[in-house]
């Protein structure tokens, strides 16, 4: 581990990382925009320039060097000894931060990254008041590279964070630089727009307003914003995500550093798959059908009601003609206590993984890469946890049944009466699925969406989407990662959890945290949790 | 320097020269052929004995730049550096217009020397007549067979490439260069690693400057204690130097570098002396980029070393402009300014903003609205670009300062008492129109 000095201050740092990484790891406040560790080193916003200790060559001493060095280029070696706060380097930033600031229109009230923007906060902390140029701006065009992305060229900061992006990381290459000096600007190639799968990730490297996303434009000033740590439920890759709320509403979701798993990105299924949450069709009230006739009972009334049916299933029919069809959206703590109720009432019952819904292939990026080079992957697998399910499953024993084997016993009449939990946000519930479920005496549905299921019902319970719930995923790699509900359910709706955790016979509030205690218990995989190390506070 | 005899430019005025066989008839190709003798090694040694400086602008030694190559190297490039975009640099278009084969004889030593296989000459587009008499002389070379495999019947094997670039300034850096010739945007990359270690395709590379070529065959035929016999220690071998503005004879002249800049404009084998009526106000003497000196300077040597005693970045290319006392040095400003405005890559930030921000600058004092404040902002941009040491990836910015500066700080009275007589009406419908 190699032993570097930051002004002053002695730091064990990383092999083969740069000084500017090593400072940043450390604490250090240094401006940069062109540097991202995910991206390769360009050293072209000059804002990082340190001083470094060299011999000096007449006398062989060690002095500091009369050139400013990137520290992003330089890679830590033990025993050198930088300093960033020295009277060249500050002036250097305050002149960087006059520069950047020449041409840029100082629209921050108008504009999307204001907030949240590092020329803002490079401009408090290094730049001066005012300007001094009083000549015209350039003004370089705003212009449409994408579906779903707007570029603001005379925001731009020339960090070609994205085009570097779209060249490393997705390996499409659609975005370039045209022209020279400050008439340069970023632009896609003619005839091929960005429109990548991964191409939202370009608007979260950029540093400034320039890359904005159009969902998002004009909707929210993102100080309004809670962000809620979160794990993207669009597929079996399990990202670490921010949920950017504001008021029990989603704004947009971002990419939370998880290296080895999603890195800094995340793809556009899954930053743009969320507007089911708050879709006005959501199922928001439970239903319990007496003869023809659904009504909605008191929440107060549910766990009763359901443990009440559910025994007397057993009584009649006995308990090995019941059956659970868990669904790969449930957390693992969820389907633990649905499990863990059913087995309680009736041990031979049969548990189901639920259907697990895939599209296309899974793909790698950078387009191309295969073992090593793969950067990111999006998984055809499109649910978040068929993993720990199956995990829960194996543990749990018993009768334990693919979705195909169930359908076929159930066709020859081996169940009489089944708990289906859906919460697909894409419908689900095919013709074969609707008629197997109307032969059920017993039907509990626990989905999100009305279907063809709905009407046979017994009971109908509100299921949640991802981010109302609390637990955890097992993603394609077997990661065990946990993650916070962001927002509250509709109106009138419960979180399955709580419900869950109520009918199991437990009383008070339901917490992801205190039922994977219990779970770690009988199945000690639930101690062992994934939670990515946090980004180095002034790195971003 | 009386009876200086031109070397590099001996073949000019002789138009049969341009072919293979008039360069040969007039002594050419005997450089390479005594190469041949010796090895790799011995070249690099000879040319580091003789001190031969890069001629492109930095003065880097040439065999020491060579000496950097890693042992250990299969593949080794050679570029020729025939951008030649410095504003009134026009020596190398006089090599390879008039002694091609001289150019491709360079090169060939260079190639051997450095055991390169292949050679760029990366040419800038504008360059249209010089390119087809090069490549004339290229598929001569080609057709008599001393380019291709196993040439002069030694292990030696060269092929030659003729790169047009698309016209940027940026391109004649050495990085920017190999850029270019790979396809890319030519914008300098960061350094380490020199393109001795990596370079042209990731392999190691040596970028020459067409003129450093051009001495080669000289030297290596007549030797390195020859070479060192002509100018100072510290710059030796000829040098061709360029003059331009209002002298009598502007052009393109050889000579050591024991010259000063008087002599290059008053002497009649050099510029001849000013037109008559003019008289010198300031001179730019290495190029634009090296700064401008005064009347009173022009004292100043051109050689290696002494420019930085006036205040300027170096030799440069040894192209002078003169500028007379007729000339409106406000004019003069806003038209360095403009090209350094309209040639930086936009890469780093200094350069990029810095330079359209002194061009603004400077065009608004042109236009009769400058401000006293406007000179103070003028030279403190130019230091926070970064003046030697930079603070950029490449040496554009420096470049780009050191002209600004050097006439802001040496005609600074001038130019104040210029803004001082200037039209009350017309600056502020001026600065009206700003903000």
């Amino acid at each position: 581990m190699p032993r570097i000095i930051i002004d002053g201050r002695p730091i064990d740092c990383r092999e083969d990382i740069s000084v500017l990484q090593a400072a940043l790891d450390a604490g250090g406040d240094v401006p940069h925009y062109c540097y991202h560790p995910g991206l390769s080193i360009v050293a072209s916003c000059r804002l990082c320039l340190m001083e470094m200790k060299v011999p000096n060559p007449r006398t062989q001493e060690p002095d500091w060097s009369p050139k400013l060095l990137p520290a992003c280029q330089t890679p830590v070696r033990d025993g050198m000894e930088v300093r960033f706060h020295s009277e060249r380097v500050r002036e250097n930033q305050r002149s960087c931060m006059e520069f950047f600031l020449l041409n840029h229109p100082l629209d921050c009230p108008v504009c999307d990254q204001s907030g949240e923007c590092w020329l803002q906060d490079y401009s408090f902390k290094f730049g001066r008041a005012e300007s001094r140029m009083i000549d015209e701006k350039c003004k370089n065009p705003k212009k449409d590279v994408g579906p779903h992305t707007l570029l603001y060229q005379d925001r731009c900061v020339m960090c070609t964070r994205c085009v570097r992006f779209t060249q490393e990381i997705s390996g499409t290459s659609e975005l370039c630089v045209v022209n020279r000096g400050s008439r340069c600007e970023i632009d896609a190639f003619p005839g091929k727009p960005l429109a990548n799968p991964l191409q939202g990730n370009v608007v979260d490297l950029c540093p400034v307003g320039a890359l904005l996303d159009k969902q998002f434009l004009f909707r929210q000033r993102v100080w309004l914003l809670t962000s809620t740590p979160s794990i993207c439920a669009g597929c079996a890759t399990g990202c670490a995500i921010w949920v950017d709320h504001n008021q029990g509403t989603l704004w947009r979701l971002r990419p939370r550093y998880n290296p080895g798993v999603n890195d800094w990105w995340m793809c556009d299924d899954g930053r743009f798959g969320w507007r089911y949450v708050h879709d006005g069709k959501r199922i928001a009230a439970p239903r319990v059908r007496r003869g023809s006739e659904q009504t909605t009972p008191d929440w107060a009334a549910v766990p009763q009601l359901v443990r009440f049916r559910i025994e007397e299933h057993v009584r009649r029919h006995g308990g090995a003609t019941l059956a659970a069809v868990l669904s790969p959206f449930m957390t693992c703590e969820e389907a633990w206590l649905l499990i863990r109720v059913l087995r309680d009432k009736a041990p031979a019952s049969t548990l189901v993984l639920g259907p697990v819904p895939t599209a296309g292939e899974t793909r790698h990026f950078p387009v191309g890469a295969t073992g090593n080079t793969v950067k990111f992957t999006i998984q055809a697998e499109k649910c978040p946890n068929r993993r720990g399910i199956e995990l829960l499953l194996a543990a749990a024993g018993g009768n334990v049944l693919t979705f195909e084997q169930f359908a076929e016993q159930a066709g020859k009449g081996e169940f009489k009466g089944a708990w289906i939990v859906g919460g697909y946000p894409q419908p689900w519930v095919d013709k074969a699925t609707a008629k197997l479920a109307a032969q059920f005496e017993l039907l509990i549905v626990q989905d999100i969406f009305e279907n063809d299921l709905l009407p046979g019902a017994a009971i109908v319970l509100p299921a949640c989407a991802w981010a109302e719930r609390e637990g955890c995923f097992v993603n394609a790699r077997g990661l065990i990662q946990p993650f916070q509900r962001a927002l509250n359910p509709p109106a009138g709706a419960q979180r399955d959890g709580q419900y869950l955790y109520e009918i199991a016979g437990f009383q008070g509030l339901y917490s992801g945290v205190r039922v994977r205690a219990m779970m770690a218990e009988k199945i000690p995989a639930f101690a062992q949790l994934h939670e990515p190390p946090p980004m180095p506070r002034h790195a971003h | 320097m009386r009876d200086y005899e031109p070397i590099l430019l001996r073949n000019v005025g002789v138009p049969e020269a341009r072919t293979l066989k008039g360069y040969e008839a007039r002594g050419g190709y005997r450089g390479i052929r005594k190469a041949l003798g010796s090895s790799p090694e011995q070249i690099v040694e000879e040319v580091k004995k003789a001190n031969l400086r890069g001629r492109g602008g930095a003065g880097f030694p040439a065999g020491l730049k060579w000496s950097f190559l890693p042992k250990d190297r299969t593949i080794t490039y050679l570029c020729v550096n025939a951008d030649e975009s410095e504003p009134p640099t026009f020596s190398n278009r006089l090599l390879m217009e008039n002694d091609p084969h001289q150019v491709l004889e360079g090169a060939m030593i260079a190639a051997y020397a450095t055991r390169a296989q292949v050679a760029y000459i990366y040419m800038r587009v504008e360059f249209h007549e010089q390119f087809h008499v090069l490549q004339r002389a290229v598929d001569e070379a080609y057709a008599a067979g001393y380019l291709g495999r196993r040439l002069f019947g030694h292990d030696f094997d060269l092929q030659v490439y003729i790169h047009r670039g698309a016209g940027a300034y940026v391109c004649g850096e050495e990085t920017g260069l190999i850029e270019s010739i790979e396809g890319k945007r030519g914008w300098p990359r960061i350094k380490p690693p020199f393109p001795a270690l990596e370079g042209l395709f990731r392999r190691p590379t040596v970028v020459n400057n067409v003129e450093t070529l051009a001495n080669l065959p000289h030297l290596i035929e007549r030797g390195a204690a020859w070479f060192t016999s002509i100018g100072p220690p510290h710059s030796t071998g000829p040098k061709l130097f360029c003059i331009s503005g209002p002298v009598r004879r502007p052009g393109c002249y050889e000579g050591p570098m024991t010259i000063t800049v008087r002599d290059l404009i008053e002497r009649p084998e050099f510029g001849g002396g000013m037109l008559p009526g003019k008289r010198v106000k300031m001179v730019l003497p290495g190029g634009v980029s090296v700064g401008v000196l005064t009347a009173n300077e022009l004292d100043m040597k051109m050689d290696f070393a002494d420019p930085a005693k006036y205040g300027l970045l170096g030799l440069g290319t040894a192209a002078a402009v003169v500028v007379d006392t007729d000339t409106d040095i406000r004019l003069v400003l806003r038209n360095l300014a403009r090209f350094y405005a309209l040639e930086s890559c936009g890469q780093c930030t200094q350069c990029r903003e810095g330079t359209s921000w002194m061009y603004k600058i400077a065009a608004r004092i042109a236009a009769g609205a400058g401000r006293r404040a406007d000179l103070d902002i003028l030279e403190q941009t130019a230091r926070n670009m970064g003046m030697m040491p930079g603070l950029s990836i490449c040496g554009l910015p420096d470049g780009a300062t050191y002209p600004i500066e050097t006439l802001v700080r040496k005609f600074r009275s001038e130019l104040e008492e210029l803004i001082g007589q200037q039209e009350p009406a017309r600056r502020d419908a001026v600065l009206q129109t700003v903000n």
